[in-house]
This record gives structure tokens, C-alpha cells and sequence, in this order.
């Protein structure tokens, strides 16, 4: 009885902090980008954490999220929801011919090859001026009302990006929670025994790897509404590693370790960016410590250590 | 006594009414971290300058909230964002790098505040909205000023050597123009990509098809290593050398050997004979140690204007402000005569054609360049209508 | 534009076969342009063939996907920078001080940091050195500069030699002169040596190795250290032909990757012929083709990892 009035307590707690968010960063929208990328990181602990494939490219399909919804949006219909499905459904496409090819390629080789189709795509939106603006950036992304509601006031929009966060995420725990999910683990901790046994892992990870193409793009095209404006470096090597870094640090294989993980590092780049001009210099001992300390991530060993003194 | 005590009250309120107004907040943001750091920290030393001395308007002290950008678009959009929203500035000024300078020029218009643009040179944002104003130089404006007096003075075979990106697109477009209004043969061209190291492949290709000039649209490390390799491969001698963009910053890392009688443009620099230009580069001499950039100048320049269409409009309201600015004639250090077109809010600067000084003719520290042309800015800067216009 | 004059003077070429031969000096004029550009390629092959062997036999022995070599590569720029400029010694010293100091960098590296992560699956020795790389790339930009530092070319190697057919800058002959021997020396050293032999072994299997008794931590140790060494030589060789920068490893690092999956993870002869072959490639392909020239080497990539995972001389066990 007890440890469910805390469960209560906890959540409530959880819930109130996320409600006041944008109240508690030093902008708005800080407050939105941090939501944003968590969606990002938490689709992203699908095919890391659990199915324990490390991609560096997922860079591609958030950059699809982005300059499809920018595209449909200028270029077609201004309708965000249709903007969203239409480019979530390239990302699908693209992530399940690249899992295609590359999802039977085991350890180190698979890296490489999403390392290479990542530096491939922003190649290609770098040369395709005419879709993309090339270096320039995609401008003038509008920020169209979602139905009845209007989006512009920057408090509104993180509201109705808290709610697209909070489904994500209740999706994230039912996929891992299911049978499906419970495959995953099995064939992250030893692929040949879950093969022996019947599993077809190919299939089950390239599953996993469109489920995470899928939050990365949702993620992608927010954040092209957000900015109104998309940069070419959504596709870059750099935005792969931030997500791959977000998820490491919080935590892999927890979901609410990259969500956390995400938050806190659009939430640092800020505040120290502004008063320090070599992040980068706190970022990489952060990691380097991480990894070779703290495996399972910053906020599990806290959590974990939170526990034991409760 | 009841006068006396109604004048207080009126007065307490009028003096209340003047101290909660609240005082002009202008917005910087530029490359302050990276490689290109030194440009940025020039331009924001002379905002921070032109702050100072322009001294308060209406009546209370001018604040200033720089932000760092690290040359990078995606952060730039959210610098502006933060200090519309968050700094609550009136008007942003500088933002190097094209893409980052029109990312920030939507955010004006969203927030419907001013953005003084000056170090990016894409002609989009000429004309792009009423609230972005296009100071200092332009790419049509530096490529139009060399590819005229090049072909004149320097020959009529040009082969260029562009950066393969925004920038660079725009400046051959728009160089290739120039030049064949004037008659010039553009014998090749190359596109090589942002921060490569070897150009030995180019420059061989350059010097094969045999022109009387090789231009270089690039800027900083890529100027620097392309001339290298201009000169490693015996170049230097037998083609004349352009540059799009070549700063004293360039010359210093790369040794004056390297630059030695090689050519550029630009609206501005500190050895321009022109009143008030050599007393406020000595003066940035004696605060920073090193001689300003036109960047820089530019960046003076137009928080100067900004702080005076205040003055002018007695109001911070951004369409009193645009006001103020359309159509203002003046003389300064930097520009000479200058004009704010209201019809594209265009900055009309003068071109200045500069050649690098030889070794032995430089005579104090930073002296690397002498001025051989000028060009008007009714020739140099574009007429009204090649590029957006407002209304 | 230049690729189109030049087709246009093919078909020419062409027309005129069956009547009078066209004037000599337009030959002499193609060789020499197509030479130069070979040797250009040669000397991009040679900074890739230094990379690579490193990259490849620390992969080989240790496991280690080293994304920190980019990294080493630039101190390798900014140690001869360091040793010429600050200390006023001259090249030839910081060519011989320079890749020492990384190799040393590279041992202390491996038996503090990456030693302590074998246990565990190989992805996160990776993380480690992408840690590691932004770690150094940004303290780089603290300790020296972000703008990056000049380096010019040592006054005896300044200027072109005259090769018969063409000329040639003398520091270029010089890089490809130095990489052919060290490439000559690995080879001798891993195959005439002891030490060498039991590298080669580990890098077959390093269990057995460790099981006949051979200490195989030092090895792997001395192992890090030679790779480190070989990056930090490519560095100081480069310094006078790129731009010393903080930033000078990072596009180098991608393209070293592409070379080591090319000619095979482990193998020595994969990283000679494949740095050779991708240095002409590139050049090539930025001469003839430049539109793609960059994409060309990551589709070449993605070809080879699709087709023939382990690359040309590859072994097929780390197709694991």
C-alpha cells in the first residue's frame, strides 16, 4: 500500500515537473527542443538498448522527418498532421531498405555502413539545392495550426508537444513490454541461441530498426516546425553521435535513461554554451567517464544509488 | 500646497513612466568559438565600441547581449529565438554565415523585430522582409565590383576556383554575369568543397587551360590554401591572382610572400583615404591590438545606424524604427556617401579594389594593403530590382 | 568545364588519327597534367596507407574500432608544430619527436583507458575513443588555439624537382618517399621479427597467443602505441600540405575507415593497396567527376560491405 502511494507520489512529482518545464528553463522553447530530442533518444534505445545494434546514422531518418514535414508543408498542404505522416512514411521506407541491406551485417561492420550511408544522405541533400537549400537550410517552415488548435504561441506548441511526447513514449514501453520487445532482449544478449530456438532475428531486428526510424523521424519533423527552419546538419554524422551520446549517458535499455539523457544534454549545451565556449571539452570527459564507470548510464546509477539510501 | 502637492504627483509620474520604460536591448550573434572566432570577436568588439559611443538612447544606457553561434545555422535559429523571446531585444545585428543570417531574418520577421545584417553576403536577404536590413558588402556586390575592374585591368581570360557551397554558388553566379558584360572569356571553373586542405589537383587544372587571371571565391583557410597551392605550382608569376574575400587575419597566418601582389575587393578597409577611417581604426589599434576588419567596421556601422533611427524616431517600436532607417542619408567613417534604399532596405557601401602590398612596401604593422580602384556604390551594389523588393 | 574541353579534344584526337599526328606538345601537355595528378594521388594514398596500417592493425590485434585516430593524427600536426615552432628545433627532429610523443599518448591511452573496457562488447571501446576524440580535438582547441597554426614547408624540400616528363613539388616526392619506407619497414618488422610474429599471431587469434604464455598485455600495449605512432608520423608529414587545425582528423578519419573496410580489417597488404587506390580514386574522381567525388568513396564503401564484408585481403573472421 504504501509503495503504491509512492508510485502515486513519484508520478505526480514526474508530471508536475514536466507541466512547469518551460517555466523552469530560461526559454520556452529550450523546453520543446528538450522534448523533442527525447522522443528521439527513446526510439533510438529500441535498436541500441535493446536490440543492441549500435547505428551511427540515425541522423538520416530525424533529416527525412525534418525536410519531409518542411517540404509537405511548403510544397504541398499545409496540414501538419499529413505532413508528419507523409514524411514518418519516407523515413519508414528508406529505414527498411537500408535494414535491408545492412541488418544481416554483424559487430563492428554494421557501424561502418550506417556511418556511410549517413555521410552518403547529407551528401545528397548538400548537392540537391533545389529540395533541400543545399547548406543554406531549409526556411520558411510555417508553424500551421494542428486542427482547431494554434501553435504559434510557444507555450501552446510545447503543450501539444508534451502530449506527442507522452503518447511516444507509452507506445516506447508497450513495444518493449510486448512479446515483441521480449525477443529483442533475448537475441541482444546471445542472436544465435534466439536463432536456434526459431526466432528469424533478421526480421525482428530490422523491425526494431523501422520502429526506431519512426520516433527519429516524428522527432525530426517537430523539429522542423519548432525551428521553422531545418539545417542541413540534421543529417550529420555530428546529430547520429549526439543521440548515440544522449542514450549511452542516460542509460540504454532503461527508455527513460535516454529520455532523461536527452534533456539533460539539449538543457547543458544551452547553459554552458553561452558561458563556456568549449563544451565539447565537459561533453567528451562526461562520456569518456561514462563509458568506462558508469556503463549502464548516468541516471541508473543514480536511481539505483537513490534506491538504496531510500 | 494642494499644486504643489498635484505637481509632485505629476512629476513622480512622469519620472516613473521614463524609468519603466525599458531601455534598447540589442542583440548580437556571430561566430565567437572555432577557427573563425577572430572575425566574430572583431565584430563584436566594435558593436561593443559603437555601443559606448553612441552613449544612451532615450535617455537610459543601451544594452548589449552577444551570443556565440559557432558558425552554425541550426544554433543561430535558436540564438535569435532566445533573444526574442527570452533577452527581449529590440534588434539583432551581425550573424556571419549565409544560412545562419536568413535563419535568423525569419525569426525578425516572426517576432517582427529589426536584424542589421552584416557579415553574411547572400543576396536573399535583400529585400527578404521589411524587418531585415542588408548592410555592409553583398556577393552581387563583390563579384560585380572585381569582375568589372578585373576584366578591364587585368585581363579577360578568368578561370575561378569556387567553394563548393551557398556562398560560393552565389558569388560565380553572379561574378560569371559580370564578366561577360564586360567581354571576359571564363575559361573553367572548379567546385571544390568548404575546408579542403590540398588544392594541388585544381591548381593544375587551372593553370592547363591558360588564364590571365585565376579567381578564388573562397574565404580563410580555403583562400589561404588555394593561393599556397597557387604559388607552390609557380602560379603566382604568370596568372593574376583574385580574391572574393581576403582578410589581413589570412595574410598574417600565411605570410605576405604568399599574397604579394594579389587582388580583392571590399566595401571598407582601415587604409581607405576616406574622414574618420584612419583615426577609428587607430583607435580600435589602441583598445585591441590589432587592426579591424570592414567586418568589423560594418558591425559599427550599423549599430550606429540602428541606435540612431531610435534616436531619430524616439521610439524602440520596430515600424517607427524601420521608418527612420528607409531612405537615410549619411556620411561616416565606413561609408562615404551612404544610403539606406527603401525599397530593398540595402545599405548602399562603396567598392573598394585593394591589392596586396609587396614585402618591402610595408611600412607599419598590418599595412598590408593599398587601394587602386573604386567603384560607386550606384555601379557596385545592384539596381533596385534585380533582387527582392519590398511593398 | 574543364571536363568538357577535354572531351571535346578527344574526339579531335580521334578524327586526325587516320591523317596528320596532331602537334607533340598537346601529349606532352596531357601526360604531364594526368602524371601530376597521379602523384597527387599517390600522396593522398600515402597519408591514407599510414592511417590505415595503424587503424588496421590496432583493430586487427586489439579489437578496438579507434575513432580517436583522426585525433592522433592531428597531434601528430601539433606535436612537430610544438617541437619547430615553440621549441625552434628544426623538421627533421619533429619528424623523428613527433610520431614518438603520440606513440607514447597512445600507450599511456591504451594501458589507462581501453585496457579496462577487453571484458566487454566491442562497441563500447569504440564509444570510448569517440569520447576520446572530441576530448582531445576540443582540448586542442584550449591549449593551442581554435584557429589553428601555420606550417611551412622545410626550407631544403621547398621547391619542384624535375621529374623528365614533369615537375613535381619536392615535399610531395618526399612523403611518398618516407611512406613507402615505413610501409617496407612494418612489413619487415612483422615478418622477419619475433615481436612481429607474435603480432601477427595475436592478430589472428589472441586467446591462443595469451594461452602459450606471451604477455600479451604489453603487446597489445606496444601494438597501440606503433598505430598511434604511425598516425602521428602521417600528422607531421602533413602538417606543411594541410591546414594544422583542431579539426584536420575529423574528414580524414571517415575517409581512413573507408580504406581499412576496403582492404580488409587486419591486413596489412589491404591497407597499402587500398590507401593507394582510394588516394587515386579520390583524386581522380575530384579531377574528372567532381560533383560526386565525395560520395563516390562512401557508395565504393557501402558496395563492399554489402558484397564482400571483409574486404579485399580481409580474414573472414571479423565478419564475425
Amino acid at each position: 500500500m504504501k509503495s503504491s502511494l509512492h508510485k502515486w507520489l513519484f508520478f505526480g512529482l514526474v508530471a508536475t515537473l514536466f507541466v512547469l518545464l518551460p517555466f523552469l528553463t530560461p526559454y520556452h522553447s529550450l523546453a520543446t527542443e528538450m522534448l523533442i530530442f527525447a522522443i528521439f533518444a527513446v526510439g533510438y534505445d529500441i535498436i541500441f538498448g535493446y536490440a543492441g545494434l549500435l547505428s551511427f546514422g540515425h541522423a538520416i531518418f530525424f533529416g527525412i522527418g525534418a525536410y519531409g514535414t518542411g517540404l509537405v508543408l511548403v510544397r504541398l498542404v499545409p496540414s501538419l498532421f499529413l505532413a508528419l505522416v507523409i514524411a514518418i512514411g519516407i523515413s519508414l521506407l528508406v529505414s527498411s531498405i537500408i535494414a535491408f541491406l545492412s541488418i544481416r551485417i554483424r559487430g563492428i561492420y554494421f557501424v561502418m555502413i550506417t556511418l556511410a550511408f549517413c555521410q552518403m544522405f547529407y551528401f545528397i541533400a548538400f548537392k540537391w539545392k533545389g529540395l533541400t537549400g543545399g547548406d543554406n537550410g531549409f526556411h520558411g517552415v510555417p508553424r500551421t495550426s494542428f486542427g482547431p488548435i494554434n501553435l504559434n504561441s510557444e507555450i501552446t506548441f510545447y503543450f501539444f508537444i508534451l502530449a506527442i511526447f507522452c503518447l511516444s513514449v507509452l507506445l516506447a514501453f508497450r513495444i518493449v513490454r510486448s512479446p515483441f520487445g521480449r525477443v529483442l532482449r533475448a537475441l541482444k544478449e546471445n542472436e544465435d541461441r534466439a536463432r536456434s530456438v526459431g526466432y528469424n532475428t533478421t526480421r525482428f531486428k530490422t523491425i526494431a530498426f523501422m520502429i526506431s526510424a519512426f520516433f527519429a523521424s516524428l522527432a525530426g519533423g517537430l523539429y522542423a516546425v519548432h525551428s521553422n527552419f531545418v539545417p542541413l546538419d540534421t543529417l550529420s554524422i555530428n546529430m547520429s553521435g549526439d543521440v548515440v551520446i544522449m542514450a549511452l549517458l542516460g542509460g540504454i535499455g532503461t527508455l527513460y535513461g535516454p529520455i532523461l539523457g536527452a534533456m539533460l544534454i539539449v538543457y547543458l549545451k544551452n547553459l554552458l554554451s553561452n558561458w563556456i565556449g568549449n563544451w565539447n571539452l565537459i561533453l567528451g570527459a562526461i562520456f569518456i567517464i561514462s563509458v568506462l564507470t558508469m556503463r549502464q548510464g548516468v541516471f541508473p546509477v543514480i536511481f539505483s544509488k537513490l534506491k538504496e539510501k531510500l | 500646497m494642494k499644486t504643489m502637492l498635484l505637481a509632485l504627483a505629476v512629476l513622480f509620474l512622469l519620472t516613473s513612466t521614463v524609468l519603466a520604460a525599458d531601455p534598447v536591448r540589442v542583440g548580437f550573434i556571430s561566430v565567437l568559438s572555432g577557427p573563425l572566432a577572430p572575425i566574430g570577436k572583431s565584430e563584436l568588439n566594435a558593436t561593443q565600441m559603437a555601443v559606448e559611443d553612441y552613449g544612451p538612447v532615450l535617455g537610459q544606457k543601451v544594452q548589449l547581449f552577444p551570443k556565440d553561434h559557432n558558425y552554425n545555422p541550426g544554433l543561430a535559429n535558436e540564438r535569435a529565438k532566445e533573444l526574442y523571446e527570452k533577452d527581449n531585444v529590440d534588434a539583432i545585428v551581425a550573424c556571419s554565415n549565409s544560412a545562419a543570417a536568413l535563419a535568423v531574418s525569419d525569426q525578425a520577421d516572426r517576432h517582427k523585430r529589426l536584424f542589421m545584417s552584416t557579415s553574411a553576403g547572400t543576396t536573399d536577404l535583400i529585400g527578404k522582409n521589411r524587418y531585415t536590413f542588408k548592410m555592409n558588402y553583398n556577393d552581387f556586390m563583390l563579384a560585380n565590383t572585381v569582375g568589372r575592374w578585373g576584366a578591364k585591368n587585368l585581363g579577360k581570360r578568368w578561370y575561378t576556383i569556387t567553394s563548393d557551397y551557398a556562398w560560393g554558388h552565389d558569388l560565380l553566379k553572379h561574378f560569371t554575369n559580370a564578366l561577360k558584360e564586360e567581354g571576359g572569356t571564363h575559361v573553367g571553373n572548379d567546385m571544390v568543397p568548404v575546408n579542403t586542405s590540398d588544392y594541388s589537383p585544381y591548381i593544375l587544372k587551372a593553370a592547363r587551360a591558360k588564364p590571365d587571371v585565376l579567381v578564388l571565391l573562397n574565404v580563410g583557410k580555403d583562400a589561404v590554401n588555394s593561393t599556397k597551392a597557387a604559388v607552390e605550382y609557380g602560379l603566382g608569376k604568370s596568372v593574376k591572382i583574385v580574391h572574393a574575400l581576403l582578410f589581413e587575419l589570412d595574410i598574417k597566418g600565411a605570410g605576405l610572400e604568399t599574397f604579394a601582389g594579389d587582388y580583392t575587393a571590399a566595401p571598407w578597409n582601415w587604409v581607405v583615404n576616406q574622414p574618420g577611417s584612419r583615426e577609428w581604426a587607430d583607435k580600435y589599434y589602441k583598445a585591441h591590438g590589432d587592426r579591424p576588419t570592414f567586418m568589423a567596421a560594418a558591425a559599427y556601422d550599423a549599430t550606429w545606424q540602428y541606435l540612431d533611427a531610435v534616436k531619430r524616431a524616439n521610439s524602440q517600436d520596430p515600424d517607427k524604427v524601420i521608418k527612420a532607417l528607409e531612405g537615410h542619408t549619411f556620411k561616416n567613417f565606413f561609408t562615404n556617401p551612404g544610403y539606406i534604399r527603401p525599397e530593398d532596405h540595402l545599405e548602399m557601401t562603396n567598392a573598394f579594389l585593394l591589392r596586396v602590398k609587396q614585402p618591402d612596401q610595408v611600412k607599419e604593422k598590418e599595412d598590408y594593403f593599398e587601394v587602386v580602384g573604386t567603384l560607386a556604390a550606384g555601379k557596385a551594389q545592384p539596381p533596385v530590382g534585380l533582387f527582392k523588393t519590398l511593398k | 568545364m574543364g571536363f568538357s574541353r577535354r572531351s571535346s579534344r578527344r574526339e579531335d584526337l580521334g578524327k586526325t588519327r587516320g591523317r596528320a599526328c596532331r602537334p607533340p606538345g598537346i601529349w606532352i601537355m596531357e601526360i604531364q597534367f594526368i602524371g601530376a595528378q597521379l602523384f597527387n594521388g599517390l600522396m593522398l594514398g600515402s597519408f591514407y596507407v599510414l592511417l590505415s596500417l595503424g587503424l588496421s592493425i590496432i583493430f586487427g590485434m586489439l579489437g578496438v574500432v579507434n575513432f580517436a585516430h583522426g585525433a592522433l593524427y592531428m597531434l601528430g600536426a601539433y606535436a612537430a608544430y610544438s617541437v619547430c615552432t615553440l621549441c625552434s628545433l628544426n623538421f627533421w627532429l619533429a619528424l623523428i619527436i613527433a610520431p614518438l610523443v603520440v606513440g607514447i599518448i597512445g600507450m599511456i591511452t591504451e594501458s589507462t583507458l581501453i585496457k579496462r573496457l577487453y571484458p566487454f562488447p566491442h562497441f563500447f571501446n569504440l564509444l570510448l575513443t569517440f569520447g576520446l576524440m572530441l576530448f582531445i580535438e576540443e582540448g586542442i582547441r584550449v591549449l593551442f588555439s581554435p584557429i589553428g597554426k601555420p606550417f611551412n614547408t622545410p626550407v631544403a624540400l621547398v621547391g619542384s624537382t624535375d621529374l623528365g616528363f614533369m615537375l613535381f613539388p619536392k615535399y610531395r616526392i618526399f612523403i611518398i618517399l618516407v611512406t613507402a619506407f615505413c610501409a617496407v619497414g612494418i612489413w619487415l618488422f612483422l615478418t622477419k621479427t619475433k615481436l612481429g610474429s607474435i603480432i601477427r599471431a595475436g592478430t589472428d587469434d589472441s586467446e591462443m597467443v595469451s594461452a602459450l604464455g606471451i604477455n600479451i598485455s604489453k603487446t597489445f600495449t606496444l601494438v597501440f602505441g606503433i598505430g598511434a605512432a604511425l598516425a602521428g608520423l602521417a600528422g607531421v608529414l602533413a602538417a606543411p600540405v594541410q591546414n594544422v587545425t583542431p579539426e584536420m582528423g575529423n574528414a580524414i578519419l571517415t575517409e581512413t575507415f573507408v580504406v581499412v573496410i576496403i582492404g580488409g580489417m587486419g591486413s596489412i597488404l589491404g591497407s597499402i593497396l587500398g590507401g593507394l587506390i582510394i588516394g587515386e580514386l579520390v583524386t581522380l574522381g575530384v579531377v574528372f567527376w567532381p560533383p560526386v567525388a565525395n560520395t563516390l568513396i562512401y557508395v565504393f564503401m557501402a558496395i563492399i560491405l554489402l558484397v564482400r564484408p571483409r574486404g579485399f585481403f580481409g580474414r573472414a573472421k571479423f565478419f564475425e
